[in-house]
């Protein structure tokens, strides 16, 4: 080996580069390291250097400066202004009230949200994979539905359902006060424990997706040794299941931290109303009016992004093998849960009909009734699905969303989008997990690693507005080019992640059987390696879909016009108060990507839910 | 040498961020470019802008704060045979598009319906952004107050109750501030929309404070103490927001309060928001409603009121199409999608309001109305005040 070294090391420049650039890994990683640098690195630095910037309006009036000198007053005014509080002290302060306090807040719902989504995904991907509980098939399938569904909509649905005369606004009862008379408190309907619950349950299939992925193709001779040895189930469970899945893990708890860190919707509805503030809400005000420092709060959150992010490498880079899948047979055997199959099944049934159909049936009624609150059949109307000249309802369109061609085209501008995100976030995804893993250890492996995760870690409505500057100053970047475009990037690290924790799953003696008889590196990809960890690649095509098709706030700054896609349709209809089409639109992003799972199972044979054993 | 060439990238891409060129836009002596179009045509007829306009191609576009716009397009699109898009986009939104997109000359709106009146005039007129147009067909019926820049309507938000518990009527605004009311006055925060800021802004204003000390004393009996506040408008901020029940959309609080269940409660909110069936308006009372039949005023104020400007794009690629189209809402027909509803009055004082509402005159004698002077000058120190008391 050392002579292998030194002969390498006494070769001539351009040798060396032929040698690197001939194995695939390496031109992947280079290839990538390029282009993430462009698409990512500039909207960061851009970002960074929007907080030292003096911005048009309030801004230049309070430093008396002009619009893009240079100033310190967005650090000052955000992070060192704690002695305004009075006789209050510096709770009081403008700093502790605008940052400090509402970074307390997000960091508990972000952990928490985490520990539960984690918690519950894991469990249920346990429970799906390696045990015989009754209803697999129907867990499987519907666990996903919390995540696409957008997640303000749960936590309408949460509202709807615990809300009473007692707790908030106090205006109105809810399902559970109305119907059975029970008043939950205020801490359970407003503020912390809903926020990080609802974000928790809205995040939970990205755990099971990642973690059931990998516990799918876990070789039971593992458990099974350790079973012979009489070994106990806790012990198997903490020193043989969790280590291997901890990458798996690790990635959720990035994607969960990050997303539930920017997340705006959720602690809007159900924060507000009880002065609950997370930092995602101060950012979207500030931007309107002091952007320096709504650009400071954007950079925070990346910071502890990449925090979490560099606690993932440290973490899989001190383990030498994650590998479950080898060139040996190995064999699946499920946990024999005996009496307590009935009973923890008929549980997770009754839990997701509450989370993932009873949201869906509360829709579908509010889109066909014609009075709010009057839920009888007189009132009831399909009017906004297949009505036609509609001029009695003196609101949205002539015609039902079925029947709009407004609505139609925005669908199809919608899934095209979608699909092409999806296409090119996942192949990039799988290519770039090949490369990085492959590579392992090397700065190229490190850097495209943590490139590709940069994106989901800068808020939706930032990215969003980065990237229409730079469409300001390349002229191809526009239209749906710029959507797609601006999606894929957003979205490949759900792909690169997935990517990741696939092929570190994956043994080297596969590739090296191949690699041996000369397969070329193309057909590794196709015919070995990609249809192996095929659910695990694919959880990286539906993943970006999803998040497409009920994306808004990275679009609505890049769409020509409002009616482009749905969602930017869906917020025009909710402002306008046209709630019937709003929930039937709703309704309709949520069956459209269920038929798309649908399809995608039949023609390929795997989806997300049955590729994780349902 | 890995590392040196990937420090030299970064450095590269820093460089061309940091060397971007953010320069403020010189001072034009003279005016040019669509100001200079602008300017000219308003001393055009109708038919003349219709010349002009038919001439121009492309897609119209146009942005705008109130949902409404995408209707109003669509029918002078049809009118006038033009090829339309829209957007309509929330405050923070709004003004960053604009910003990115009249910055960086790319092809965005033509034309923008916009409120916010401080950060209109410090982000978009001084800087030359958006230009002001006021058609001569029309500029008789518009007050010079309302002309520049130019107030296509008026937009108004009111104290309105719930009257399912008869014993709640608001004759004077210090009532929300008392024990009762706790948690049952439902508002917009501040945070989440500008013109809601501006709202309390002006309620510090020197005008506005002597009305609200006056009104103390007309509820109490006694002059205002004041203790630690600088006038009577800011301790009535601050006592106003404690009582405060946050809600994060106008059209949510108008359905929420008009429950049956919500006897007690009362909101700051539009007016128009009772246009929407699913809001239960035979349980809602009107503060301005009620007093112009008593003839018993809310002291001092019934709410407040602000403007959504109609302005023409820097950048905009159908100038003459734009003015055209400014001149078709401040028209019976291009006000209509608004007109047909209560809560809008338009700029032009020939359009009367909807039949069963009250005139603007009535509404500018007894709302709060923005001036963007104060609240710019004021903004930090106020707006400071009013997130301690969120």
């Amino acid at each position: 080996m050392a002579r292998l070294k030194d002969k390498t090391a006494r070769m001539p420049l351009g040798n060396k580069v032929v040698m690197f650039f001939s194995k695939p890994a390496n031109v992947i990683l280079v290839v990538f390291f390029v282009l993430l640098c462009m698409l990512t690195l500039y909207p960061l630095l851009t970002l960074v250097s929007e907080t030292f910037t003096v911005h048009a309006g309030r801004e230049a009036t309070a430093t008396k400066q002009a619009r893009g000198s240079f100033t310190l007053y967005s650090f000052k005014k955000l992070l060192f202004t704690l002695d305004d509080g009075g006789s209050e002290g510096f709770k009081e302060s403008t700093s502790w009230i605008q940052f400090y306090s509402p970074l307390l807040n997000t960091m508990a719902v972000s952990i928490t949200s985490s520990v539960i989504a984690i918690i519950f995904g894991g469990c249920v991907a346990w429970l799906v994979t390696r045990s015989n509980i009754k209803f697999k098939k129907f867990i499987s399938t519907v666990f996903v539905f919390p995540y696409i569904m957008p997640s303000w909509t749960l936590a309408m649905f949460w509202s709807n359902f615990f809300k009473n005369v007692n707790v908030g606004p106090g205006t109105s009862n809810g399902i559970l006060a109305s119907v059975f008379g029970i008043m939950m408190p205020e801490w359970f309907v407003y503020g912390f424990f809903p926020i990080s619950m609802v974000l928790g349950l809205h995040y939970a299939p990205f755990a099971y997706i990642l973690i059931g992925g990998i516990l799918r193709n876990m070789d039971a001779n593992l458990e099974e040794a350790a079973t012979i040895l009489k070994t106990t189930r806790a012990r198997i469970v903490s020193r043989i299941t969790l280590p291997i899945v901890m990458p798996a893990l690790l990635s959720t708890l990035l994607l969960v931290f990050a997303s539930t860190m920017s997340a705006y919707a959720v602690p809007v509805f159900l924060g507000s109303p009880v002065r609950y503030y997370v930092l995602s809400t101060k950012m979207m005000s500030l931007m309107n009016t002091y952007k320096g420092q709504g650009y400071i709060i954007a950079s925070v959150m990346i910071i502890f992004g990449v925090a979490i992010l560099a606690i993932n490498q440290w973490f899989t880079g001190k383990r030498k093998s994650f590998t479950t899948v080898t060139g040996k047979s190995s064999q699946i055997s499920l946990v024999n849960l005996k009496k307590a199959s009935w009973p923890i099944a008929v549980l997770l049934v009754i839990i997701l009909v509450l989370l993932a159909i009873l949201p869906l049936v509360s829709f579908a009624l509010e889109s066909v009734i014609i009075k709010a609150g009057d839920y009888s059949i007189e009132n009831m109307t399909l009017d906004f699905w297949i009505g036609r000249n509609l001029s009695y309802l003196d609101q949205g369109d002539a015609n039902g969303i079925l029947l709009s061609p407004k609505i139609l085209k925005a669908l199809g501008y919608s899934l095209l989008l979608a699909v092409s995100c999806s296409v090119i976030a996942g192949t990039c995804g799988v290519l770039a997990g090949y490369g990085i893993v492959k590579r392992r250890g090397s700065f190229l492996s490190t850097a495209v690693n943590n490139l590709s995760f940069f994106p989901y870690l800068l808020p939706s409505l930032a990215f969003g507005a980065i990237y229409l500057a730079l469409s300001t100053k390349v002229s191809f970047i526009t239209g749906m080019f710029a959507l797609i475009l601006v999606g894929s990037v957003k979205y490949l690290p759900f792909a690169s992640r997935s990517g990741i924790s696939a092929m570190l799953q994956l043994s080297n003696e596969i590739e090296e059987a191949a690699v041996i008889v000369s397969v070329p590196w193309w057909k590794r990809m196709v015919r070995v390696i990609f249809p192996i960890q095929k659910s695990s690649f694919l959880s990286g095509y539906l993943l970006p879909f999803v998040s497409c098709m009920r994306e808004l706030s990275l679009f609505v700054l890049l769409v020509p016009t409002s009616d482009t896609i749905l969602t930017t349709m869906l917020m025009q209809y909710s402002e306008k108060g046209w709630d019937q089409f709003g929930n039937a639109i709703n309704l309709l992003i949520i069956v459209v990507v269920l038929i798309i799972n649908f399809t995608v199972n039949k023609l390929t044979g795997a989806s997300i839910d049955k590729g994780i054993g349902g | 040498m890995k590392k040196l060439l990937s420090i030299s990238i970064m450095l590269l891409c820093a460089i061309m961020v940091f060397s971007t060129p953010q320069a403020e836009k010189p001072a034009e002596p003279e005016l040019t470019g669509v100001a200079a179009l602008a300017k000219a045509a308003e001393a055009m007829t109708h038919d003349e802008l219709v010349q002009k306009a038919s001439a121009e191609a492309g897609v119209f576009t146009v942005y705008g704060n109130t949902s409404r716009i995408t209707t109003a397009v669509e029918a002078f699109g049809k009118l006038y045979g033009i090829e339309i898009a829209s957007s309509n986009l929330k405050d923070a939104e709004i003004y960053e598009k604009l910003d990115i997109e009249i910055n960086g000359k790319a092809k965005g709106a033509d034309m923008v319906m916009i409120q916010d009146g401080a950060s209109l005039k410090s982000q978009m007129l001084s800087t030359g952004n958006l230009i002001n147009f006021v058609p001569a067909s029309v500029k008789p019926y518009i007050d010079e107050n309302d002309q520049n820049p130019l107030v296509q309507q008026y937009i108004n938000k009111l104290f309105i109750w719930n009257n399912k518990d008869a014993a709640l009527n608001i004759t004077n605004v210090w009532q929300l501030t008392e024990p009762a009311m706790k948690g049952n006055v439902i508002f917009k925060s501040p945070e989440l929309e500008q013109v809601n800021m501006n709202f309390l802004i002006m309620c510090t204003s020197p005008a506005w404070a002597e009305k609200l000390a006056e009104a103390y004393k007309a509820q109490y009996g006694k002059a205002i103490e004041l203790g630690s506040y600088s006038n009577a408008g800011y301790k009535w901020v601050a006592e106003f927001l404690a009582n405060c029940t946050f809600i994060k959309s106008d059209t949510t609080i108008a359905e929420e309060i008009s429950q049956a269940t919500a006897a007690g409660k009362a909101g700051l909110f539009v007016l128009s928001k009772l246009r929407s069936s699913s809001v239960l308006s035979e349980n809602l009372t009107v503060g301005q409603y009620l007093a112009s039949e008593t003839g018993k005023a809310i002291e001092p104020f019934s709410g407040f009121m602000y403007p959504m400007y109609s302005m023409v794009t820097a950048n905009a690629s159908r100038p003459y199409t734009a003015m055209l189209f400014i001149e078709y809402l401040m028209q019976a027909d291009g006000f209509e999608p608004w007109g047909k509803s209560i809560g809008a009055y338009s700029g032009n004082k020939s359009l009367p309001a909807k039949e069963g509402d009250l005139p603007l005159t009535v509404w500018k004698d007894c709302l709060v109305s923005e001036d963007a002077d104060y609240i710019l000058e004021n903004y930090e120190t106020v707006s400071s005040f009013v997130i301690k008391a969120l």
